[in-house]
């Protein structure tokens, strides 16, 4: 996990399921508030959307030209 | 502490795959006790009632209930999208489950005109599951070789259910019901049917009801298992798909080999083994690819569940072997010929589709029961990991005794040994004991979270 500024980026590439949406879940659990985590998975994290909703989280998924995915979360 | 399955606001469904895969396994054990029961179903060949209801039992109620409610899991992961509707699934479950209970009883039963009412309840439910993947379908944000399998898969399972609904029709006598004049429109429907069980009927019985099978056995099941695991072998290994032309490949040459073998059987054609090679060849490129996908993958060690679904791709060998065997013309019809045919029956559907589909229950299962009672409490609580709600030592013994209950009761048929289709089979139920002890583990968790004494005591947790 890296953290700048107000950015802290999780890669949870080259994880089987359910390892990615644990890491990045741990991860939101200690976000600072006002900061954005950027999730980076193999996969579009389908699971991942809604336990963040269920949270009080947004999350943006974009597709990248690798085939991954970053997905931006905000409280 | 909640202990009902959570389901997130717009999110998955987990009650509804657990519900298909917890009535498909109840009809596992009924069916694996079928057979210890009355082994002489398998030992000698006939086509009477109690085979035929067995078959459903197994291919309806097991199959075809693990792999829909499976799908409700799976394809909207696989295709990055949600499942267009839960309520039609859980519709669809309803009518599943009175269509399959009834039309097992009315084959066993002997009850014709029951059967023909079940079947229908059944095909009701099956169009709600063709729609409700249709427009799941429609919503993915990019095709992918996936998609194209389960689209096939969907119009496949559509012309199974149409063929059976069709020999139902063949079946039935409606001079009684045309007796007693009812009204014009009912009589009309009845000549039709009439007329169109008399076309089915010059077929001839075994060549229909072996042409219905195989759109159902080849075109849904065997289409699935390809289609997905371009998905889920890459993502359970950590591995991707190798050559995109290969695969797109064994899927084409899949549906060129069902359209033609489907045809081909139901009109007696020598066409029937070029076919069933075309089938055989996009076996090939599977098992190719998949070889491709095993060599390239970052996980080096594989699970019991990728140990299951991978012993039972192996196992299309044999299958595609035996299925060159019968369609061939010179085969004389004997004794022999017959045990071969019930021997090519078992392995394509316990040692290849049912030895997948616990293979893949390994993955689906533990998932379920996790994100359900455990995912909405990670970054709070220390929660299991999945291996931590199964037991490793009943999956090695399942898979043992698997095999071992797989080679018995094939020499059993082989030989037309009752003894030994019961002791073989006996083994197959002690397999599907361990699944059993495991799901029902598993489900534990729904009561028994494992969780720290002091989180387990404290009030209900309060969502954000």
């Amino acid at each position: 996990m890296n953290n700048n500024n107000n950015m802290v980026e999780v890669d949870a590439r080259g994880l089987m399921p359910p390892h990615p949406l644990a890491k990045i879940l741990e991860a939101v659990a200690v976000l600072p508030p006002g900061a954005e985590l950027r999730a980076r998975t193999d996969w579009r994290p389908i699971h991942l959307l809604a336990q963040l909703e269920q949270r009080g989280f947004t999350a943006v998924t974009e597709e990248q030209p690798d085939a991954s995915f970053i997905t931006r979360i905000r409280r | 502490m909640r202990t009902a399955p959570a389901t997130p606001a717009n999110g998955p469904s987990i009650a509804l795959p657990l519900a298909f895969v917890l009535t498909g396994l109840a009809a596992l054990c009924a069916g694996v006790v079928w057979l210890v029961l009355q082994p002489g179903l398998l030992s000698t060949y006939h086509y009477n009632q109690d085979v035929i209801a067995v078959t459903h039992l197994f291919v309806l109620g097991w199959i075809c209930t693990i792999i829909m409610g499976a799908m409700y899991q799976l394809v909207p992961v696989a295709l990055e999208t949600h499942l267009y509707s839960n309520k039609l699934g859980c519709a669809q479950f309803v009518f599943h489950l009175v269509g399959v209970a009834g039309m097992v009883w009315a084959f066993r039963a002997r009850k014709m005109a029951a059967l023909a009412h079940y079947a229908s309840v059944f095909a009701f439910g099956v169009i709600l599951f063709v729609y409700n993947m249709a427009r799941t379908l429609r919503r993915t944000p990019r095709w992918n070789i996936t998609a194209s399998a389960v689209a096939a898969s969907l119009f496949w399972i559509s012309m199974a259910v149409t063929a059976g609904l069709s020999i139902a029709a063949a079946k039935c006598d409606y001079d009684p019901a045309l007796a007693l004049a009812p009204p014009a429109w009912i009589a009309a429907i009845l000549r039709g049917l009439q007329s169109f069980g008399v076309y089915v009927a010059h077929f001839g019985a075994i060549r229909t009801m072996h042409a219905h099978a195989h759109l159902g056995g080849a075109g849904f099941f065997i289409m699935l298992i390809v289609g997905v695991s371009y998905k889920l072998v890459p993502m359970f290994t950590l591995s991707e798909v190798q050559s995109r032309a290969r695969a797109v490949g064994s899927i084409i040459l899949l549906n060129i080999g069902l359209a033609g073998s489907f045809l081909a059987i139901l009109r007696h054609s020598p066409l029937e083994s070029p076919f069933a090679c075309v089938i055989v060849a996009a076996l090939a490129l599977y098992g190719w690819e998949l070889a491709a996908i095993l060599r390239a993958r970052k996980r080096r060690a594989l699970d019991w569940g990728v140990k299951y679904f991978l012993t039972a791709v192996a196992l299309l060998l044999p299958v595609s072997a035996l299925s060159l065997v019968l369609c061939w013309s010179g085969l004389p019809q004997n004794t022999f010929t017959g045990q071969l045919e019930n021997l090519y029956g078992f392995l394509a559907l316990i040692g290849v589709v049912t030895f997948a589909i616990l293979g893949m229950l390994y993955k689906i299962v533990p998932f379920l029961v996790w994100f359900g009672q455990y995912s909405r409490l990670i970054g709070r609580v220390p929660v299991p990991s999945l291996p931590d709600l199964y037991s490793a030592r009943l999956q090695s013994l399942g898979y043992r005794a698997f095999l071992i209950g797989l080679a018995a009761t094939s020499e059993g048929i082989l030989l037309s040994n009752e003894t030994g289709v019961r002791i073989g089979c006996g083994f197959l139920a002690l397999a599907v004991s361990t699944m059993a002890l495991n799901v029902a583990g598993m489900l534990s968790h729904f009561f028994k979270p494992a969780l720290p004494p002091a989180f387990k005591t404290s009030t209900p947790l309060k969502t954000a």
